[in-house]
């Protein structure tokens, strides 16, 4: 069992009403933005996870710094607040933007004023105009955005793969090639992943989401094995380092570039430089390492709006080290793996994914599935076509996801307005002999 | 015993997945069987491409082809996504896109302890046995007594029964059993009141907090479901939907239409033409008809005890419950599928 609390080196998930952030917490007195407040997080270690802590402004009205406090209860304002009258529909309501009496900086000295944000509220509806011929309807809705404004709780709750994959996609869907929730779920349970087995991914760039699904099926103290191929000289792992993973576990996912690991099983080295000797090779290598790293660096500026780290992890792996580099080692264990056959195959790529498919499929015992992710329906239909017509795979199947959220309440039950329309295309079948 | 370990060859006891120009049959690997005047027979599993000795597969590699006598397939090895394509119904079952969010919303990996209510025909059991084993354990409870008995037998036969335990009992008016109070990660529901088990599954919920999930094809069963949980000191209560359209993949060929010579004038002036030529697109044409609807998905994290206690006052003040629906008769599942194959 992980320990249930919030410690320094942990990633973790900060909470505030909907929306969420990952991050590392890596000093005990971080400082993050949220939105257009800067939070020091002092005071949340030690505390256990799903505390809820409460926003206290820290200076002047301005710069919007806060720390935290913890606190035991939420405030619902509608439970604090007794609403007598409400009108029946709204035809009485006009709002000439004068229904609130009490003028802004009326409004900002009761802030400083009160420690309750229900007796603000409480002056406020007192002093509006509107507010007792609103519905109660109207007048729920209010309570809710004025909770919104002057309630600001913080919850601090340990990522999971759930959640990590809501925060990259609302982020930006295209760092992540699109995969929504749903399509995740499913490349997980068609490719049979498992904690058996020795299961195999191509990932051209998902910031590490593939990989860290794929190993949390895998499981903690299993037997299971993910070989993790990628196109680049570093394998992004934001996701895969959010997880919160132990060494046992993140050490049997083993990342490779995918010409090296090849490269390694094909002609037993995973170099293609053979005049110049090994060593030479090695130092070209680490230096490779080190213009990669300042490339990382500024992607990472990128990342960093939902992941605050240190990538201590980057620069420990890039750290020349001429004699024998972990890659090399890992390129080696990969294609020990690879002799072995493979269980399953997943392909998420931005490349078209025929040649890819092609050669993996090399790798699969005859009888296991694989699934291919694309973010558009057209390259798995040209292979799909392909695939048909050699007929070395069984039960092949595209498939298009729809998902749906829904807003439940009361008499007010409805789809949500929005929702994520890109959700990717599947092409899944089974290896034949 | 084929679900337990992946296998590379058959062995006499195997269930097989028969995979048949897109069709596919799910059958146990019995050299013999019993006719219907109790006598053993050879086993000859019929087939639209003739008929398959089903002894022939003993020692074949999964993924081999197989010679039937007006033709060939092809077997695998079952998975619980094939398992949910093949299995005998014997009630309404859940598939896979709904099946694979159920297992990511309800945070289950290699380990977990996770209660399912009702069994039904196994089509979730088998997909969360795959999840949460080795160490993790399943406990699913049907109050129909026959299909738990069943499932039970299935489990066996199918070599997972140490990662699951299957019990017959109605676990809305008798709870998940002292057992497991405060022992299961995750608890789902898949039955016609789910709301009238939440305060079981929260009494069954480990003391650092847990998941819940429930399906219900109705609007207003998740509005019951939404307020008890609410009721009962959940947060990150989210209702949605899940769909999966499969998409026909063919080459076609379509004519092409040249309008342009008509810009100019010309000797001949037909008034319907033959198209000029044709052009090939390789299409993806949604089907005419395609599931427009399973079920919601109610999900909902337990916070841990600590932060329970102010819900619990809060309860005190309850909505009223109504009683009378937790007997309301489960009409989901009357249609017995296996019947008409
Ligand atoms: C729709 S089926 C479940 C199907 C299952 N999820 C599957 O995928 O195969 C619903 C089952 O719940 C059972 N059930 C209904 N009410 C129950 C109760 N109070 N306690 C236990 N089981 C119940 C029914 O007997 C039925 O088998």
């Amino acid at each position: 069992m992980t320990p249930n609390k919030i410690s320094v080196g942990d990633y973790l998930i900060l909470q505030k009403q909907n929306y969420k952030k990952l991050l590392k917490f890596n000093k005990p007195n971080l400082t993050v933005t949220v939105g257009r407040d800067t939070i020091n997080l002092t005071g949340i270690e030690g505390w256990p996870y799903f505390s809820v802590f409460k926003m206290v402004s820290n200076s002047s009205k301005k710069n919007r710094e806060y720390s935290l406090e913890l606190t035991q209860e939420i405030v619902n304002l509608k439970d604090e607040i007794d609403v007598k009258i409400s009108g029946n529909d709204n035809r009485n309501i006009f709002d000439d933007g004068h229904s609130q009496k009490l003028s802004a900086a009326d409004i900002e000295e009761l802030k400083v004023d009160s420690s309750k944000a229900s007796d603000i509220v409480e002056t406020l509806i007192t002093n509006s105009n509107t507010f007792h011929s609103k519905t109660e309807f109207s007048q729920e809705k209010y309570l809710r955005k004025k909770e919104k404004k002057y309630f600001e709780y913080i919850q601090i709750v340990r990522p999971n793969l759930r959640i990590i994959t809501e925060v990259m996609y609302k982020l930006d869907p295209g760092k992540i090639q699109g995969i929504r929730v749903d399509t995740l779920s499913q490349i997980i349970t068609m490719a049979n992943i498992q904690s058996e087995g020795n299961h195999l991914l191509y990932d051209s760039g998902s910031n590490g989401l593939l990989a860290a699904a794929l190993l949390s099926a895998i499981g903690n103290q299993t037997n299971g094995k993910l070989v993790h191929m990628h196109p680049g000289n570093m394998s992004q792992k934001q996701a895969l380092l959010a997880m919160n993973f132990n060494e046992e576990h993140l050490n049997r996912c083993i990342s490779v570039n995918v010409y090296s690991a090849l490269r390694q099983y094909y002609q037993g080295c995973d170099t293609n430089d053979n005049t110049s000797s090994e060593l030479n090779h090695l130092k070209r290598k680490a230096e490779d390492c080190i213009e990669i790293k300042s490339k990382v660096s500024k992607t990472e500026n990128a990342i960093d709006k939902y992941i605050n780290t240190e990538d201590d992890n980057i620069s420990e792996d890039s750290k020349p080290e001429p004699k024998k580099p972990k890659w090399h080692f890992d390129n080696i264990a990969a294609s020990t793996i690879l002799k072995d056959k493979m269980d399953s195959l997943v392909i998420a790529c931005k490349e078209d994914p025929k040649n890819i498919f092609n050669e993996l499929l090399e790798f699969v015992k005859p009888g296991r599935p694989f699934v291919i992710y694309y973010n558009v329906a057209e390259p798995l239909q040209q292979l799909y076509m392909l695939l048909k017509s050699m007929s070395n795979v069984a039960a092949l199947k595209l498939s298009c996801n729809w998902m749906r959220n829904y807003q439940v309440l009361p008499d007010r039950t409805h789809p949500e307005v929005t929702m994520d329309g890109a959700g990717g295309f599947l092409l899944t079948g089974y290896v034949l002999k | 015993m084929s679900f337990k370990n992946y296998k590379d060859k058959i062995d006499e006891g195997d269930t097989v997945i028969l995979y048949l120009s897109n069709n596919l049959y799910a059958l146990e690997v019995r050299r013999e069987i019993k006719n219907k005047k109790g006598e053993m027979i050879e086993n000859v599993f019929q087939t639209p491409f003739g008929a398959l000795k089903v002894k022939n597969l003993i020692g074949a590699d999964f993924g081999s082809r197989v010679e039937l006598s007006k033709g060939w397939g092809h077997v695998l090895q079952p998975t619980p996504e094939l398992w949910s394509l093949t299995l005998p119904h014997r009630t309404q079952i859940i598939y896979t896109p709904d099946i694979s969010m159920i297992l990511l919303q309800l945070d289950l990996v290699p380990g977990s302890t996770v209660i399912e209510a009702g069994t039904g025909s196994g089509s979730l059991t088998h997909a969360l046995i795959r999840r949460v084993r080795p160490h993790g354990h399943v406990f699913t409870f049907d109050f129909h007594e026959h299909r738990a008995k069943i499932a039970k037998e299935e489990f066996e036969e199918h070599g997972i029964a140490d990662f699951v335990t299957a019990r017959h009992r109605d676990v809305l008016e008798l709870g998940f059993g002292e057992e497991l109070n405060g022992k299961v990660d995750a608890v789902f529901l898949d039955l016609p009141s789910p709301w009238a088990g939440i305060p079981h599954a929260v009494t069954a919920i480990k003391e650092e907090g847990g998941r819940f999930c429930s399906f219900s094809p109705c609007i207003e069963q998740v509005q019951r479901s939404c307020i008890a949980l609410q009721e009962h000191g959940f947060q990150d209560i989210v209702t949605m939907e899940v769909l999966q359209t499969e998409l026909k993949v063919t080459r076609r060929t379509i004519p092409v239409r040249d309008l342009s010579f008509l810009r100019h004038k010309s000797s001949e002036c037909p008034v319907e033409e033959k198209p000029s030529g044709d052009t090939s697109y390789v299409v993806g044409a949604w089907p005419a008809s395609t599931p427009g609807h399973t079920g919601y998905l109610t999900v909902a994290t337990l916070p841990p005890d600590f932060k329970k206690s102010k819900a619990k006052d809060m309860m005190k003040s309850d909505v009223p419950e109504d009683k009378s629906d937790s007997s309301e008769s489960d009409d989901r599942m009357v249609i017995d599928e296996s019947v008409n194959q």
